[in-house]
């Protein structure tokens, strides 16, 4: 039972405490790239009868992308106290003696998400409201020096420039160790990009690296409770989150319009947003979310990962982004 | 009626849908046998001319590849005009599928250098190319 081997490690880790129950343990539909269970904890400290409601996230079999296991844990805790909506956090266990696979355990945040998905209102209401405070909250992000809080160690954190460059080598070399059946038109892309860069930011920030509609929990009064899945999290330009935010799989601005978006983001930030620089992101993005929905049809194929949204990522999301591609390029004058 | 497998799919399809997700009273597991209903009517879909569509993208891939051959350098041309006549090794998906690779493999090559040629002709062909990648998209886009 997964409930009492929770709370063999709870006693594990908090030898001051006593009498763990864990009850009321659910899987959590949506997250892929990492298992996410909540359960209900109850122990004895000091006297005290302690209950919390709590989150486990732990490693999958095989995700959508190689994640670095300790990534999202040091990060929600490098921000904790940034005046930015996280969840607190409390024990990583990189160890598979106690639950198979490294996992971790942090508060579970009132709300819930919004599906990008969902064929009516995801936000009940608050589409406006909700859509100000995650682009007030990408500009909070962008203002944070990751040196100051401890962040150098990830992805690019001791990098001053270039990050474009990076990144899409990387997802290159991601694309090249997992493609079945190459994409000419992903190539094509990835080829236009390296062709015509972007201008540098202004700064390095840091980079949720999956910032969009359905990662973030809202409460019924129309507030976002928690930025979620920070898997991804490294430091680059902050105009990938941007154009990550607005990709139409997932569009933020189904409910708030462009401008006013990148209006709170400068303004939050404090840094203007080159929006000539938009469109290369825009591609950039697609590219990458090809690349995810490649290593997530990867991993099904080669029974590395059984969930059915992983397969039906790799199909759908690839076709979507694929397609989404091909309309970029037209644009850019690819098909004459 | 025969009794194809694309029939059969759409049955379990059906059944997961209607009457085993509606009785499992777990979310995730409810959840996920929907969405596995989905996935079968994904491949139940696209079983019918699952050989046609590949037969027909390698054909037209092939025809891209010998438009190149002249344009190209020697050995490259050597390549990409031996491949053009080339026949598909077999009729089974997954033969057909590791040729569509090798094709597609040598069709990325042939852009790179038809971007980096420059004349008109090559430009042209390079174009062609990319309206064939929206014409091969469109055909191997999931049908729900």
């Amino acid at each position: 039972m997964l409930e009492q081997r929770i709370a063999a490690y709870l006693a594990h880790a908090m030898p001051a405490a006593s009498a763990f129950v864990v009850d009321e343990l659910a899987r959590i539909y949506g997250g892929s790239s990492q298992e996410t269970f909540r359960f209900r904890g109850c122990w004895q400290e000091a006297g005290q009868a302690i209950e919390r409601r709590l989150i486990l996230r732990r490693d999958a079999p095989a995700g959508l992308v190689v994640a670095e296991r300790d990534l999202e844990y040091n990060v929600y805790q490098a921000l904790a106290g940034q005046d930015l909506p996280i969840p607190g956090v409390y024990f990583l266990e990189l160890d598979p003696v106690w639950l198979d696979r490294p996992f971790f355990i942090m508060d579970m945040c009132p709300g819930k998400p919004g599906s990008p998905f969902a064929p009516n209102d995801p936000y009940d209401g608050h589409g406006t409201t909700i859509g100000q405070q995650f682009w007030t909250i990408l500009g909070r992000l962008a203002a944070i020096d990751h040196r100051a809080v401890g962040l150098e160690s990830l992805r690019n954190g001791m990098v001053t420039s270039g990050f474009w460059a990076l990144e899409l080598d990387r997802w290159e070399d991601i694309l090249d160790e997992g493609e079945a059946v190459i994409e000419p038109a992903v190539r094509g892309a990835i080829r236009w990009l390296r062709h015509n860069p972007p201008p540098e930011p202004v700064k390095p920030a840091i980079v949720h690296g999956d910032y969009r509609s359905g990662n973030f929990l809202f409460t019924p009064d129309g507030q976002i409770s928690a930025i979620l899945d920070w898997e991804m999290c490294h430091i680059g330009d902050p105009l990938e989150d941007v154009t990550w935010a607005i990709d139409p799989f997932w569009p933020i601005t189904r409910h708030l319009p462009l401008e006013d978006g990148l209006a709170l983001w400068e303004a939050a930030s404090g840094s203007a947003l080159d929006r000539q620089a938009l469109g290369w992101w825009q591609l950039f993005s697609a590219v990458k979310a090809c690349v995810i929905w490649t290593t997530a049809a990867t991993s099904f194929a080669s029974g590395k990962n059984r969930e059915m949204t992983i397969a039906l990522s790799g199909i759908r999301g690839g076709h979507f982004h694929r397609d989404l591609i091909l309309k970029m390029m037209r644009e850019r004058g690819a098909m004459g | 009626m025969n009794l194809t497998i694309e029939n059969a799919l759409h049955g379990i399809d059906e059944l997961l849908r209607d009457r085993i997700g509606p009785a499992i009273s777990d979310p995730f597991a409810a959840q996920m046998a929907r969405l596995s209903g989905l996935l079968l009517r994904i491949c139940a879909n696209g079983v019918d001319d699952a050989t046609e569509l590949r037969v027909t993208e390698n054909a037209a891939i092939r025809a891209l590849l010998g438009a190149a051959a002249p344009l190209l350098n020697v050995p490259l041309a050597s390549q990409m005009q031996a491949a053009s006549i080339s026949a598909d090794p077999g009729l089974k998906v997954s033969v057909l599928d590791a040729e569509n690779h090798r094709l597609r493999g040598l069709l990325v090559i042939a852009q790179i250098e038809l971007e980096s040629l420059g004349s008109e002709a090559a430009k042209a062909l390079d174009q062609r190319i990319w309206r064939q990648l929206e014409a091969i998209e469109d055909s191997r886009a999931p049908r729900e």
